[in-house]
């Protein structure tokens, strides 16, 4: 994407619809509806959140974890089916009673192609935690998302998520929610 | 204060008839306060982590001369380096100048280390080598060996580094005797030896590392009971619920005869390896070419194949799970906070899509967000905040599981083995932890020392 581009009406719908979709998105997670969430997501998903580390700037490009490397997430859809199910169990200790979290995402840039039915766009995320008597963690990062345009009743699924928490040593005891 | 004070201990409130009643092997009580006593937790920085072996990494984080990581052996900053001549030196963080922190980074690649603050450098082995305005600005001179960071002993079991700052510690051989059969069934499954999948994940979880250490070298009881239902239920394919999932109940624990390491697995019962790793990884395990290799190596079937969800502890902060393959260190963080840093190993020759599985497997349980070990910080957490309570921390916990039961001689299985579901190995480690609190020198402490008291006392 460009600086010097023009915009269209289409560009400003898809934006809206996006933004919508996100949105929604959040409140499926932050309501705790996962099996709504779970039916926006595409069954060839990946969804990996790379462990970053502090680098010297000539050794940068080792900054991220690579894709056959530890991760805190690299999870394909059964993976993720059974998260839900440990999320949604009576036995889930880390989240039973569960976490209060707030899911609010913006700068979203959209690159597509207009004869694809797929969308890469980057979005950036607050995620406040507050959980039991006192604990609070706020996490802070980037999502790299791949979503496949379906039908018009449920305008995309996420075919891809990459993850890029702003933490080195994450600061929290767990990671027992969803980004 | 000179540059040779005496390396005496730290002042304390602790007497060493207090530190020695926190503990009762015996009757299997463990006094709170071990969990949140800052004097107490000061006192471990110099008498264990500044006496043990702690694990750092493995000797496949370093594949070439000036690779390097950062880490820690307690509280202590450290750079591990791998040298020319291919051996690994270990080095405080830390520029004898004023302090600074000499590398900043957790790791790369590096032919010198310059401290950031006055510009005093350091070749990879960590020696002085450059003061800027020597000749100028140090009229009388400077000895760069006696102001060049201090090293630490450093030695590697089967690929895992290793290292000691006690001149006067027992090799790590030694220091780890009983335990290395153990060990091995993770480690020495085949000639090829292990590699670790590249990165370190780090998280805390705001509780003692006792409670980390303690539950990887004792606790099988609450995987076998409630803490990881979820987890378990997390790996069952969408068609089965937890009443068609089968907990093992055939098992041992071992508890070292000396130096308070400890283990347990269950025997032929493959339930709870499937839950966590799943079919490919547990075929891989017990029933493929790689674990008839293991069972030649290890020569015994049994052990190659069907010891499963084993959990280990070397004292004091390294634990692991062979069969899983999660390795970490629990980096202690004051007597109320615990780094976590874990990471996964492979065997070497294992087939792509195996260390694949292992890779994706190990990090949808056994990692911050893991479905198995997302509950052990809930439970450590809110024990360590329940531990804030006067009346809490004024009675002393259980530990008495297995107690009275049967640790005779296996002819199998060397040390203290009995029941998988025990607190032997708590009562060892804690028992050893009571003894490096309070034991000052080596003459006492050493493993031959503690073999022929136990020896004289039959």
């Amino acid at each position: 994407m460009t600086h010097s581009k023009k915009y269209k009406m289409a560009d400003i719908i898809l934006q809206h619809e996006v933004e919508q979709f996100y949105y929604m998105e959040a409140q499926f997670l932050d309501n705790r509806d996962f099996s709504s969430w779970f039916d926006i997501l595409d069954e060839e998903i990946r969804y990996f959140m790379p462990i970053r580390t502090n680098r010297i700037q000539r050794e940068s490009s080792m900054e991220y974890t690579k894709d056959n490397e530890f991760a805190h997430f690299d999870d394909t859809y059964e993976m993720i089916r059974g998260r839900i199910r440990k999320l949604q169990a009576d036995v889930g200790w880390s989240e039973n009673p569960a976490s209060r979290t707030r899911h609010l995402i913006a700068n979203i840039i959209i690159d597509f192609d207009e004869k694809s039915d797929r969308l890469d766009v980057s979005s950036c995320f607050i995620l406040y935690r507050n959980r039991l008597e006192r604990q609070v963690d706020i996490f802070s990062g980037r999502r790299q998302d791949e979503l496949l345009r379906v039908d018009r009743k449920m305008p995309f699924k996420i075919r891809n998520r990459t993850i890029h928490l702003d933490q080195s040593t994450v600061l929290s005891n767990n990671l027992s929610i969803l980004f | 204060m000179s540059s040779n004070r005496k390396a005496d201990y730290i002042h304390t409130s602790w007497s060493v008839e207090g530190l020695e009643s926190l503990i009762d092997d015996e009757g299997g009580f463990i006094d709170p306060r071990i969990y949140t006593d800052e004097n107490i937790y000061e006192l471990e920085q110099e008498r264990i982590f500044a006496r043990s072996w702690i694990l750092l990494g493995h000797e496949s984080h370093l594949p070439n001369p000036g690779d390097y990581m950062t880490s820690y052996i307690g509280e202590d900053p450290v750079v591990v380096v791998r040298q020319k001549d291919r051996s690994i030196k270990v080095f405080l963080n830390q520029c004898r100048h004023r302090g600074m922190r000499i590398c900043r980074v957790d790791g790369g690649n590096a032919k010198a280390f310059t401290c950031t603050y006055h510009g005093w450098a350091y070749d990879i082995g960590g020696n002085l080598v450059n003061v800027p305005y020597e000749k100028e600005a140090f009229a009388k001179g400077i000895n760069k060996t006696e102001w060049s960071p201090l090293q630490a002993r450093v030695d590697t079991y089967k690929g895992l580094i290793y290292a000691n700052w006690d001149e006067e510690a027992p090799s790590l051989k030694n220091y780890l005797s009983d335990a290395c059969f153990y060990m091995d069934h993770m480690l020495d499954r085949t000639a090829a030896g292990t590699e670790a999948i590249g990165g370190i994940q780090k998280w805390i979880i705001p509780c003692n590392w006792k409670f980390a250490a303690e539950q990887f070298c004792s606790d099988m009881y609450h995987a076998g009971t409630v803490s990881h239902l979820s987890g378990i239920l997390a790996g069952l394919p969408p068609e089965m619920e937890l009443s068609d999932s089968e907990i093992p109940t055939k098992g041992l624990q071992f508890r070292a005869e000396w130096g308070g390491h400890g283990t347990g697995f269950y025997i032929g019962e493959p339930g709870m390896l499937l839950a966590i790793m799943g079919p490919k990884v547990t075929e891989y395990w017990t029933n493929s070419a790689n674990a008839d290799k293991a069972a030649e190596r290890l020569g015994s079937d049994e052990r190659a194949k069907a010891l499963m969800a084993q959990h280990m502890t070397i004292f004091p902060t390294c634990s692991f799970l062979p069969g899983i393959n999660t390795i970490r260190t629990w980096q202690p963080r004051g007597p109320n906070e615990t780094e976590v840093w874990a990471w996964t190993i492979v065997d070497a020759d294992a087939p792509d899509d195996i260390k694949e599985e292992y890779r994706r497997q190990t990090l949808r349980t056994f990692s911050a967000g893991g479905v198995f070990e997302q509950d052990d910080g809930e439970n450590w957490c809110e024990i360590q905040s329940v531990l804030r309570g006067y009346k809490a921390k004024s009675r002393p916990l259980n530990a008495q599981m297995g107690m009275g039961g049967d640790f005779g001689k296996n002819s199998e299985y060397p040390g203290r083995v009995g029941y998988v579901y025990n607190e032997e190995a708590a009562r060892g480690m804690y028992a050893h932890w009571r003894r490096m609190m309070t034991e000052p020198d080596w003459r006492t402490l050493a493993p031959k020392q503690s073999l022929k008291r136990a020896a004289a006392n039959k």
